[in-house]
């Protein structure tokens, strides 16, 4: 005789779990996480690549990638403390994959990025214990992708469009990318960066020491 | 596609708990998939019953129930399914808005079958 039993609990509880711990460590140690979510080639790398070369802030990486250590070897190049998690087939990261990065890495750091898995999918799904998701999206992918991603781009506490030195040369639809991110989001904030060009990178690190320095004010 | 990652998690706890529980047999799965969630349900089944084989909960169905999106403005209280305004109300304009559900992702229910010697105590 079959019996039904009501158990109401998280999927992922387990996972979530260490989410929240990584979260409570950091809060305790005044860390900014930041969950850096796009397609592959949206710029994720380059943009870390061209900002954290002097940032006001002690800052250290996680890359995620399914396979190759390029992502690690480009960091490396800029004296950034990074740590590199191969998936071999995963196609986002997972708390308990980030709980390992964290123990190789340094502990006097300000800010960890954590470079996600290119995919606009699945790594919205998963919290790592970060206090900020951040979508990037480059002009090449046309400006029709927040409605077509609406989680990820709903989540996001910023938008950062790259690649904007390319708007002369590829159709790119700027009303309707910002307006739909106004639909889904109208709080995130929103940046226009070229890595390559230096243009915007200002901007975005004076975004994440503001985040940084609002965390340590509320004492969390 | 993650649906391998989540169905391993679930059977993870599924199995754990027919362990200390002491189920013969789990025949039925039920979860609560929220609509904002990105899970495609046939991925799911189908990792399912790969995952599943071999352990006491092969052979279960596994129902998929969708959570409805309800997003809630924080100013005038309203609320909406539409997932295209998930951060604007749409009678007020305000920018605050929660979203209620629509994010959830649970397991509610499982139908087991108990062993033998409970059922002869029962």
């Amino acid at each position: 005789m079959p019996r039904l039993v009501e158990i109401r609990r998280s999927v992922m509880e387990a996972d979530e779990e260490i989410a929240h711990r990584l979260r409570e460590m950091l809060d305790r140690r005044g860390v900014l996480m930041l969950n850096l979510i796009g397609s592959p080639g949206s710029g994720k790398t380059t943009l870390l690549e061209r900002s954290l070369i002097d940032p006001p802030f002690r800052s250290a990486v996680i890359e995620g990638d399914v396979e190759t250590t390029r992502d690690l070897d480009r960091i490396k190049a800029i004296g950034v403390p990074v740590v590199q998690i191969n998936t071999h087939g995963g196609c986002h990261l997972e708390a308990n994959l980030v709980e390992k990065a964290l123990e190789r890495l340094p502990e006097d750091v300000d800010v960890i990025f954590i470079e996600n898995v290119g995919n606009l999918v699945c790594p919205a799904e998963f919290y790592l214990g970060e206090d900020h998701k951040v979508a990037i999206c480059s002009v090449a992918e046309g400006g029709d992708k927040p409605l077509k991603y609406p989680s990820l781009f709903h989540q996001a506490s910023a938008v950062v469009l790259t690649k904007v030195d390319l708007k002369p040369y590829v159709p790119f639809d700027e009303a309707t990318f910002w307006d739909d991110v106004d639909k889904l989001n109208p709080k995130a904030a929103r940046l226009e960066v070229s890595a390559i060009k230096g243009e915007g990178i200002s901007r975005w690190i004076d975004l994440v020491e503001g985040w940084l320095c609002a965390k340590r004010e509320r004492g969390s | 596609m993650h649906e391998m990652s989540l169905v391993e998690a679930l059977m993870d706890t599924l199995l754990e708990m027919q362990r200390r529980q002491g189920w013969s047999r789990v025949s039925r799965v039920t979860l609560k998939v929220g609509k904002l969630r990105q899970v495609v349900p046939e991925a799911m089944v189908f990792c399912f019953e790969v995952a599943s084989k071999g352990t006491p909960v092969e052979g279960a169905s596994l129902e998929i129930e969708e959570a409805p999106l309800v997003s809630r403005c924080t100013r005038c209280g309203r609320e909406w399914s539409d997932s295209e305004s998930l951060g604007l109300c749409p009678f007020c304009g305000y920018a605050d808005v929660d979203v209620v559900q629509g994010m959830e992702l649970l397991l509610e229910s499982v139908e087991v079958e108990l062993d033998s010697a409970e059922i002869g105590r029962n």
